[in-house]
């Protein structure tokens, strides 16, 4: 029931209005501006054909929608717009979201359930909205004798770990946030932080059964963190390089390296898993045993956090699978050279080389995190045991199989520089 | 290899008393439920050196309702829906025992049709029961497709109850003197139907979740209750037939007109989790044939129950008469002092019987096995606090 | 109208019931058969049930070895088809059960069950003994009962003799307050953990409101 105070007076209303637009006024004059100038001195702005973007002209720019193009124009080039738009954060976060929504949807159909339905008009599409406003409605508790800051640190460390992998992927030639010569291995060092959050956590939730996940997550990733590098090995001595544009570059002028290492693939494929602490080798988060894991002490938005990251890290290791093994973004061409709009030409902005490469990249990100979501369906929990005998004894020795391989289509001039198989 | 007894004693030395500092530090101590997704309405307290369960104390009664105290203060008649909530998936054949008890202690003979109605209910009952037991073994493993499927195919079965007595899950259907209502028409073709469907779907169970690799490993060989313990133990259901004694009570003390029929005793030799899990598979089987044969050999017409006096009461005396439910032998003690209502009531369940065996077999064994017996073990939480 | 309708209705309930059926009862064919139904209803179980007419060889073969192994201090209470109830003073029950398992192959307790008696101020524990290892035995389960006064109800534990009834007995000890001598764990199982009451299945507990 709307309601109104008895000694309501129109006049009061509009006074408080203007007494309102009056203190807004008055702090961005003395505050909101100079702060504007301030960063305007230090910020080195760029120039869009010719003259300097200032404030000024970026306004008058930005009315008219076609003078706007060349500003997007830049924009693109920027190293902003690649950390937080397109092979970075946003991108990534895109196919989070996605992935969430067919997993459901994909598990429904192999149980034969519906799945998420009334959520949006058409089967359920907004679930993940309404459930993100779920999780930031929630209240998040804190356990007591928790260790504090690593208890809210751990969540966003986890995130940004995440997205730390999502910068060094390249999605299309030249669309790659650092570009490293060693991306190979500043990868795995990256994933390598996993574990330390996990336990982190777990220890700073003061609690037994998150304890027992931290140690599961910990002893789960180091057996399967080494069969996961030598998976990636033979790749490297394949192409001769760490550096994963290189690695694709080299992929397209052979052929996939899926074919002369399969059974890496299959090796990085199971590793990834175990990375991803997805079923079959979800024991650290093992609900039957062990509550939640290590994220039984989790609540609300942090809850949130580290599945965000964790649906953000799938995207990454699929989009690894697929440079590493699938020829990254290697595929026909379906885009014609130029495109015609009739209002507002956009032609500067359209390369079909990237809008090709982003393509099938996307394709086979997806089909990888298809396979790796399907054994969600047909397959129940490993044991511990069992998973570290399998990381230790059986994964190590199957890449080695795959690196003598290697260095045997390397030697025999079949591969490497000036191989038969290179064109 | 220690025997089963020094390994229990050793972990109560280990439990009750005081021991010395630096090995109380090793110890973590997990009380496991009542609020853990892997307990039920139970908890039981383990305590783990590293990974290993080195001491186990199930502590029941968390639902514990006093249903004996409630049955001497109700007539024979008002008993029967309280008397079905212990296992409310299990109904028809909760009051089945309960009915025979008190039949025997009046005298009434229940008429043939009836009997036989009683029997089909009981099977399809049994069959929702284990389907949905199954569906938290798979759960419990991990298994998500399994926990689904069951849960779906359960409804086959509901339906069918449901339209022969009108509700369900909590049916009030067997009473002293037959079943409350006669079968609807065309309830043999439908009944017919859904079991060959589900017979069907038997087979791809067992393509996903018995013959997959990661279940037999993780089942195989853990847990092994062999025949001497399981018979010294008194442990029963489907947990004494995995472990290679071929009892059941519809065979051993056929009740109504199960002499009748024509069904063998699935019983499996290994005794581990894999074959206490794989022996209610069997029996779901068996039970679609079971139910095929009663629904052949049925009468087509004629009395369901036998006609009672309000109040009715026997003699003073006592009965025991037990059925075969779907977590194994379930037994009422029923002593009567010739009023209406039971003097004493005594239900002795399946689940508080198996549950026994449980720190027999946890002891020892990783934490990751804890699930993979302690729900192959057929425990329902309610049925065993009453 | 009604009238005859509710005349009817008794005559033909009464016809059905008494059609003799032909559902032999009991399973094992080598014993003679006889419905629970004919059973002649069975007098107070205080009196030995003497004048049952003929009781089952088979039954009447395993109560004969007690009888003969034990004599006069174990009284057997009836006898009936698959059921037989024999009665021991407290100090013999371990004696007895020993025999019962060793001799004749009864080798675990279905149930354990308290009765609280408070006319006679006594408590009537009631071992259910079923088998496993004997298949003739399967069908049968002997009643094991004994006696105690409720002013001091303690009994020997049968935990010695089988294994199986250490639960059960725990839950006779807290629902009917007879202590189990040599029970390791005398012990709250199922009640509240705050249970300051008497044992709630003694006749003397009232539920509240009944």
């Amino acid at each position: 029931m709307a309601s109104y105070p008895q000694n309501f007076r129109f006049g009061e209303f509009v006074g408080s209005l203007l007494w309102l637009i009056f203190w807004v006024l008055i702090i961005v004059t003395l505050v909101g501006l100079p702060l504007v100038f301030i960063v305007l001195y230090y910020v080195p702005l760029p120039p869009i054909n010719g003259e300097v973007l200032t404030p000024f002209l970026f306004l008058t720019m930005a009315v008219d929608p076609s003078r706007t193009i060349p500003i997007i124009e830049h924009f693109m080039t920027t190293d902003l717009f690649r950390v937080a738009a397109f092979p970075g954060f946003t991108y990534a976060a895109l196919i989070a979201a996605v992935t969430i929504f067919v997993e459901r949807k994909f598990l429904a159909k192999m149980q034969l359930r519906i799945g998420p339905l009334y959520a949006g008009k058409i089967e359920g599409i907004f679930q993940l909205i309404a459930d993100g406003l779920k999780l930031i409605a929630k209240e998040i508790i804190v356990p007591s004798g928790a260790d504090k800051p690593i208890f809210w640190a751990a969540p966003i460390a986890f995130v940004a770990v995440a997205a730390a992998v999502v910068a060094l992927i390249p999605a299309a030639p030249g669309y790659v946030a650092a570009d490293v010569d060693v991306g190979l291995l500043a990868v795995f060092a990256i994933l390598g932080f996993f574990p330390l959050i996990a336990l982190l956590f777990s220890w700073a939730s003061n609690s037994k059964y998150p304890f027992i996940g931290g140690l599961r997550a910990l002893h789960q990733m180091i057996a399967f963190e080494i069969p996961f590098i030598l998976s990636a090995l033979s790749v490297v001595l394949l192409s001769g390089t760490l550096n994963l544009t290189g690695i694709v570059n080299s992929q397209i002028q052979s052929y996939w390296f899926i074919f002369f290492a399969p059974i890496s693939a299959f090796v990085f494929y199971i590793s990834s898993l175990a990375e991803l602490e997805r079923i079959p080798f979800d024991l650290p988060e093992a609900e039957s045993e062990i509550v939640a894991g290590w994220l039984t002490e989790t609540s609300g938005m942090i809850y949130g956090l580290i599945q965000l990251g964790s649906y953000i890290k799938t995207y990454a290791l699929a989009a690894l699978f697929v440079i590493l093994f699938l020829g990254g973004w290697a595929g026909p061409d379906v885009f014609p050279q130029e495109i015609e709009t009739p209002i507002i030409n956009i032609a500067p902005l359209y390369d079909p080389v990237a809008a090709n490469a982003t393509l099938w990249f996307t394709l086979k990100t997806f089909g990888v995190i298809m396979l790796m979501l399907l054994p969600r369906g047909i397959s129940p929990r490993i044991r511990i045991d069992i998973l570290l005998h399998t990381g230790w004894y059986k994964l190590i020795v199957l890449t080695f199989i795959n690196i003598f391989i290697a260095l045997a289509l390397i030697y025999g001039g079949i591969l490497g520089p000036g191989g038969l198989l290179v064109r | 290899m220690t025997s089963l007894e020094d390994k229990v004693e050793e972990s109560r030395k280990l439990g009750l008393q005081i021991v010395k500092e630096s090995e109380e530090d090793r110890l973590m101590t997990l009380s496991v439920g009542p609020q853990h997704p892997g307990s039920g309405h139970f908890r039981f307290i383990i305590k783990l050196d590293g990974d290993y369960i080195v001491y186990c104390d199930p502590d029941p009664g968390y639902v514990h309702r006093g249903e004996e105290k409630m049955c001497e203060y109700r007539n024979v008649i008002q008993n029967i829906p309280h008397l079905e909530r212990p296992v409310i998936h299990d109904s028809n054949n909760v009051t089945y025992s309960y009915s025979l008890a008190i039949e025997e202690l009046v005298g009434i003979e229940v008429p043939r049709r009836g009997q036989f109605i009683r029997a089909i209910a009981s099977e399809l009952n049994r069959q929702v029961y284990t389907l949905y037991w199954l569906a938290i073994y798979g759960i419990f493993l991990g298994h998500s497709t399994m926990f689904m499927w069951p849960t779906g195919d359960r409804e086959l079965f509901i339906d069918l109850l449901e339209a022969l007595t009108g509700a369900r899950v909590t049916h009030a259907f067997n009473i002293p003197g037959g079943v409350r209502n006669d079968m609807p028409d065309g309830f043999k073709d439908r009944c017919i139907r859904q079991v060959r469907y589900f017979e069907k779907r038997l087979k791809e169970y067992e393509d996903i979740f018995y013959n997959n690799p990661l279940f037999r490993q993780r089942t195989e060989q853990v847990g092994v209750l062999s025949k001497e313990d399981a018979a010294k133990l008194g442990v029963t259901g489907s947990v004494v037939r995995a472990s290679g004694i071929p009892y059941d009570i519809r065979k051993a003390e056929p009740y109504d007109i199960y002499n009748e029929i024509d069904f063998k005793v699935q019983y499996m030799k290994s005794g581990d989790s894999y074959a206490r899990s794989y022996v209610p598979f069997l029996d779901m089987k068996e039970s679609c044939h079971i139910i095929e044969d009663l629904l052949d050999k049925m009468p087509e017409s004629g009395e369901v129950r036998a006609k009672l006096q309000p109040n009715p009461k026997g003699p003073p005396g006592e009965a025991y008469r037990r059925v075969e439910s779907g977590r194994g032998a379930l037994g009422y003690y029923v002593v009567s002092d010739g009023t209406p209502k039971p003097y004493r009531v005594k239900i002795s369940v399946g689940s508080f019987r198996n549950i026994l065996a449980l720190p027999y077999l946890l002891v020892g064994q990783k934490l990751a096995d804890m699930p993979a017996i302690y729900w192959s073990l057929n425990y329902w939480p309610v049925e065993a606090d009453r | 109208m009604s009238s005859e309708k509710k005349q009817e209705k008794p005559a033909k309930a009464a016809n059905s019931s008494s059609k003799p059926s032909t559902t032999a009862k009991p399973p094992v064919p080598a014993r003679p058969t006889a419905p629970v139904a004919a059973k002649p209803p069975a007098p107070a179980a205080a009196p030995p049930v003497k004048k049952e007419p003929e009781p089952p060889a088979f039954e009447k073969g395993l109560a004969d070895q007690i009888r003969k192994k034990f004599g006069e201090s174990t009284r057997i209470l009836f006898i009936r088809p698959l059921r037989i109830k024999v009665q021991v003073d407290p100090k013999d029950i371990v004696e007895v059960a020993t025999f019962l398992r060793d001799s004749m192959g009864f080798d675990h307790a279905e149930s354990v069950a308290g009765t609280d008696y408070p006319k006679d101020n006594q408590i009537e524990v009631i071992y259910h003994l079923g088998s496993y290892t004997r298949d003739d035995l399967a069908a049968h389960v002997i009643a094991l009962a004994t006696r105690t006064t409720r002013d001091d109800a303690h009994l020997p534990t049968l935990i010695n003799v089988y294994k199986s009834v250490e639960y059960h007995e725990r839950e006779t000890f807290e629902m009917l307050g007879v202590y189990f001598d040599g029970h390791p764990r005398n012990d709250r199982f199922l009640l509240p953990e705050d249970w300051a009451d008497i044992p709630p299945l003694r006749k003397d507990f009232r539920i509240k409101g009944r």
